[in-house]
């Protein structure tokens, strides 16, 4: 994993240095003078050569220093600290969605294959994987919140309502620790729309890939044996060919995490969801080097932590698999 | 899975249900929520915020000595100072202000000279973004501003400076007045309490700062000490919502008050809704084109009269703008001293050939330009306007390459003096005349017109002349002549002065917006 880590530290570093354009200019503005300018990037050691500020960068890391933001003035750990608890709460929750509503879904396809249930979810998987999710968002939002009023509006709270106290920055397990249900419910009910949002693609993907997967193993020997045997249906499929038929959705399910980390800009920019997407673009677009790098750093280490996870989970679901 | 199902409906319904519990809360009589797009806000200290966001919530809960109030930037009122005289010694101008007796500040404690000068000399000390309003525009240093006892106030500027432009800096966030001790009891490592001010505030304003969650909402509180009528409303809730469809849903829901960002086609259709209202907001802002006066054929005058000349001013505000914005041709903004509303040029080719060919350019020119990516002020994406300034040049034989460009290039190469054509804008940073024709007019000051590579040293002396002319009439006429010698001889076209809009509910009243960015909320009621 550190090897991994290093190899897009040096990538992201060297190609945020290549891009031409000055952060300095950005974070300062069209009417900062010169001897701001040169004081600034002086500040930041953004006047030495590049091999230096990554050395310098990378010396900082072993120490747990991610370094200044050039546009928010912060430390970028500080910068992460707030808006990864916002990013993760929501990933989490439209991984959720996508797990829960995609693989019913794919698995009742592979058992009723080309009968009704199977084209209607086949279409719906098309649809959900084209909807552009930006127009999927406002449509929610729009039917949900402003016709209905069934749901509340965009952020993780009402206004009116007083963050619980802060301790993971997960506002459900915050309001859970303390103790506080109402905050606890409507966080829950602000969360519903950008996870239906963000989630609907990965539920497509993964309805998909089970559906596949599920229909591979059904046809084979083992299955017809257990039917053979007497096995009630829902037993066969749930107990036999599922257990299987994870094995290659697993993968699927562990990258679309990744995805959801990382891609969730828009879904946070209809729903003013304060996370880390909207904050990546942003360093991104401005040439923030510090917070670009601390970002993808962030989001490699998580990716490769639950990757980590679904190999072990393979271990346990597939006998043949061994590791050292 | 049958013993999940009517777990999973019961969820469903609890989550959907408006009936148990508080459901949608529509915000009370006594919060106000304004929603924005606040991912500019860096810092609520005084004397480092510069951006949109954090200037709107400094003046809410900061006072400065003087003030411009509402709309009107031309009359400057008494706040923190009842009165100041302006004398000239020979070598210096003495700035004299007598502070208003009584007023304290939140923490409870009396507002000095003391403190004036600490909160001054903090921003000149601290030298982030504002500090060189302080420095170059009003060429002071720390020790500048003196307190002659605890309720005057005595600054000493330099003859090259402006009182004028001096007090007009007064007015803006960067003069506000910092409880000193408050700052103090905050310090760390030398830095005045700015780590402390970024998101706490110390000030005399209607209100107090009560928290601020990046990227998700800040608080403003009435000030119990407020030596001011009290504010209509006792909290203000500004809450980020970047996204102007949202806005508009949460207007139209009751679920905010004010909407700062919608678009025009989203304010033309909730003015015909019952329950919005839609009211616009003045800007000093100007959307022009630089050209590289260095780079030919742009270096004749003849050629970039010829490029004015060719432009569908009428057709740019009409049709791509919608009305929101004015026709404005000079470099001093509507709204500030000094404008002047002359506006000769509209689309004439034949006028325009006519000056190219007198220029020994007969068959026309290619030229770049670069335009940044994503909206314009306005309402109008910039790559919009450009390809109409496109399809207008090329009647009059002008090819012009359109080049968006991301802002941290494009200034890159704007401040290096290598733009052919440059389609930005500029805001002033001082509601004074000079704040912006120095910039345009004067290369040394190294700002647009050395971006521009134009070198004009008469245009340079009159603008020095007009920024210290005390006299109100002789100064009007001196920016008259500045501003026709660069409507005709300058390097830019100066295309409009856009407007903003805000989406209100029905009842909010007393809303008023600075056209510096920022509005009153004391005033506002609903």
């Amino acid at each position: 994993m550190v090897l991994v880590l290093l190899g897009v530290s040096v990538l992201t570093f060297f190609i945020a240095h290549v891009v031409p354009g000055d952060p300095v200019l950005v974070a300062l503005g069209e009417h900062a003078r010169e001897e701001q300018i040169v004081a600034y990037r002086r500040a930041y050691g953004l006047d030495r050569p590049v091999p230096v500020q990554y050395a310098v960068y990378m010396s900082r890391l072993t120490r747990g220093d991610l370094g200044i933001s050039i546009r928010t003035r912060r430390p970028v750990a500080d910068d992460l600290q707030e808006f990864l608890p916002a990013t993760i709460e929501l990933s989490s929750a439209a991984w959720l969605v996508a797990l829960l509503l995609g693989i019913p879904a794919g698995i009742l396809s592979a058992v009723f294959k080309d009968r009704t249930f199977d084209h209607l979810s086949r279409l719906g998987a098309l649809i959900g994987a084209s909807f552009p999710v930006f127009w999927l968002g406002l449509l929610l939002l729009g039917a949900f919140y402003y016709r209905l009023r069934w749901l509340p509006g965009p952020g993780r709270l009402d206004v009116v309502i007083s963050p619980p106290q802060l301790r993971t920055g997960l506002l459900l397990v915050d309001a859970v620790l303390a103790g506080d249900w109402e905050a606890l419910r409507n966080a829950l009910r602000h969360l519903v729309l950008p996870a239906l949002t963000l989630g609907l693609f990965s539920t497509a993907v993964i309805a998909r890939m089970t559906r596949s997967a599920m229909l591979e193993v059904l046809y084979q020997d083992y299955i017809r044996t257990a039917r053979a045997k007497g096995l009630r249906e829902w037993r066969v499929v749930a107990l036999h060919a599922l257990k299987n038929a994870m094995i290659p959705t697993l993968t699927i399910i562990g990258i679309s995490f990744g995805s959801l980390l990382s891609g969730a800009v828009l879904t946070e920019t209809i729903f003013a969801w304060p996370g880390l997407g909207r904050y990546a673009t942003a360093s991104a677009i401005s040439l923030d080097f510090p917070a670009v790098m601390g970002v993808t750093l962030v989001v490699a280490v998580v990716y490769t932590q639950v990757n980590l996870v679904v190999d072990l989970i393979y271990a346990r679901l597939d006998p043949r698999v061994r590791y050292e | 899975m049958r013993k999940l199902m009517p777990v999973l409906l019961l969820l469903a319904s609890l989550l959907t249900s408006p009936a148990i519990g508080p459901g949608l809360a529509a915000p009370a009589a006594n919060t106000l929520v304004y929603v924005a797009d606040i991912s500019d806000m860096i810092s609520l200290d005084p004397a480092v915020a510069y951006e949109f966001s954090g200037i709107l919530v400094a003046q809410n809960v900061y006072d400065t000595l003087v003030a411009f109030e509402g709309e009107n930037l031309t009359t400057l009122k008494p706040r923190l100072a009842q009165s100041w005289t302006i004398r000239d010694t020979g070598s210096a101008w003495n700035v004299t202000f007598k502070l208003r007796p009584g007023v304290k500040f939140s923490t409870g404690r009396p507002v000095t000279a003391e403190a004036v000068a600490f909160s001054i000399d903090r921003v000149i000390g601290l030298n982030k973004s504002p500090a060189f309003l302080f420095k170059d525009v009003a060429g002071l240093k720390e020790g500048d501003t003196r307190a002659i006892d605890s309720t005057t106030v005595e600054v000493t500027l330099p003859k090259t400076a402006s009182p004028q432009a001096f007090l007009s800096v007064m007015s803006f966030t960067v003069g506000a007045v910092v409880d000193p001790d408050e700052a103090k009891a905050h310090e760390s490592g030398g830095d005045r309490g700015e780590a402390w001010l970024r998101n706490h505030s110390a000030g005399t304003g209607p209100y107090m700062l009560e928290r601020w969650d990046t990227e998700s909402r800040a608080v403003l509180v009435a000030n119990p000490n407020y030596w001011g009528t009290k504010p209509k409303i006792a909290r203000v809730v500004i809450q980020h919502v970047p996204e102007s469809s949202t806005q508009k849903f949460m207007v139209e829901s009751g679920d905010a008050d004010i909407a700062a960002n919608i678009t025009p086609e989203q304010a033309r259709d909730m003015a015909r809704k019952g329950n919005v209202k839609v009211q616009k907001g003045k800007l000093l802002q100007l959307v022009y084109i630089g050209m590289n006066a260095k780079h030919p054929p742009l270096d004749k005058a003849k050629v970039r009269e010829a490029i004015r000349s060719s432009i569908d001013y009428d057709g740019i505000v009409r049709s791509l703008l919608r009305g929101e914005a004015r026709k404005v041709q000079t470099i001093v903004p509507e709204g500030l001293f000094g404008f002047n509303a002359s506006a000769p040029f509209q689309a004439n080719v034949a006028k325009a050939k006519a000056l190219l060919r007198e220029a020994g350019v007969p068959r026309g020119f290619a030229v770049d330009m670069l335009v940044p990516t994503g909206p314009a002020p306005g309402g109008v994406k910039w790559s919009d306007i450009a390809a109409k300034v496109q399809s207008d040049l090329s009647k009059a034989g002008i090819k012009v390459t359109i080049k968006e460009t991301a802002q941290a290039q494009l200034l890159n190469i704007y401040r290096a003096q290598k733009g052919q054509m440059v389609m930005i804008l500029w805001g002033p940073d001082f509601p004074d005349p000079d704040g912006n024709a120095t910039p345009f007019s004067d290369y040394g000051a190294k700002s647009i017109a050395w971006r521009n590579a134009y070198e004009d040293a008469a245009a340079a002396k009159l603008a020095k002349q007009a920024a210290l002319e005390p006299d109100s009439a002789k100064r009007r006429v001196l920016y008259k002549q500045l501003t026709d010698r660069i409507l005709h001889q300058g390097p830019y076209v100066i295309l409009y002065q856009p407007t903003t809009r805000f989406a209100l509910r029905k009842s909010v009243a007393g809303f008023v917006w600075n056209p510096m960015a920022f509005a009153e909320f004391r005033t506002v009621s609903k």
